[in-house]
């Protein structure tokens, strides 16, 4: 009589990886992004286009960006925000020894920023819509410039002729 | 001794689609994602005036060449290009780039300083396009004038 022996189907039990780097990738593209926003804090502007523009790493610098939105209805009414605050730059900002300046909340929030580390790694990027018109571009230089901010990037749009 | 005869079963092999479609998926978005975030912005680098901090400078006594950009047309759509006060060059940008290209050639540094000067009206992207000649023909030193 023939003695059947039954294996005891004690295969490898085995890890299933699929679904392992789908997360691993999903992580991945979810804290790079977000860690670009956030050190970026943009904001939905139409940039303009710059053929001399150059990428540059900004990661080694405390970046700080200010955003000119146009305005909905007219581009008069353009707003300047950063890190998602609307900051006003029409009042006059008031220095610690009394004496007035231009910049008003901005000035103030980037005297702020500059007290708190290396002045000389600070570094301001505009994102302005390219059709703001240029005073409310000069608004925040001056008010930049007050702060005693003087280098700073103009962030454009690389033509896609440029990119190839 | 009995012989047996084993029934060959044809097994269809077939391995799960779902997961390496997902994968795919995954590295496809991440491909697309990542050259267009890092890729379509750039940068173009200046100095904010200097006179306007709290330790005004004394005002550069080099003669530097000035970028009028004279707003046109209703709340400044249009613009108007005026070099050295004397050139008028319209909305020719690629005529402002020759023209700074031009003295380049004749031997001007690439520190000399350039000021450009656009009225309040002008719009953002006409003050890049000039910011953009500058550059391109290599000038270093470029400035903006702002209103006090």
């Amino acid at each position: 009589m023939a003695r059947v022996v039954r294996s005891k189907g004690g295969g490898d039990v085995g890890f299933n990886m699929t679904p392992m780097i789908d997360i691993i990738f999903n992580l991945i593209i979810f804290f790079m992004l977000i860690s670009q926003f956030q050190q970026l804090e943009i904001e939905d502007v139409v940039l303009p286009e710059a053929e001399a523009a150059k990428i540059l790493d900004y990661s080694q610098y405390r970046n700080i960006v200010i955003n000119i939105i146009k305005g909905k209805t007219s581009s008069l009414d353009a707003v300047v925000k950063v890190m998602g605050r609307e900051m006003n730059v029409l009042e006059p900002y008031t220095r610690p020894d009394g004496s007035q300046t231009v910049g008003g909340e901005l000035t103030a929030y980037l005297v702020d920023a500059a007290s708190k580390g290396d002045k000389a790694n600070l570094n301001v990027i505009l994102r302005a819509d390219a059709d703001v018109p240029y005073e409310d571009v000069a608004r925040v230089m001056l008010a930049a410039g007050a702060a005693g901010i003087e280098g700073w990037w103009v962030t454009t749009k690389i033509p896609e002729s440029e990119q190839k | 001794m009995r012989s047996t005869s084993r029934k060959r079963e044809s097994v269809k092999i077939q391995p799960p689609m779902t997961p390496m479609i997902d994968c795919i998926f995954q590295l496809l978005l991440f491909f697309m994602l990542m050259p267009s975030s890092a890729g379509r912005e750039g940068y173009l680098t200046t100095n904010l005036p200097k006179d306007t901090g709290p330790n005004p400078r004394p005002p550069e006594i080099l003669e530097r060449l000035k970028i009028d950009l004279l707003d046109e047309g209703n709340e400044g759509v249009g613009v108007s290009i005026v070099l050295n006060d004397t050139q008028s060059l319209g909305d020719n940008f690629a005529g402002l780039r020759a023209a700074l290209e031009g003295y380049r050639a004749q031997g001007l540094q690439p520190t000399h300083p350039i000021l450009i000067s656009p009225t309040m009206a002008v719009r953002h992207k006409f003050v890049v396009r000039a910011f953009d000649a500058a550059v391109t023909a290599r000038f270093t030193n470029i400035h903006f004038a702002v209103p006090r």
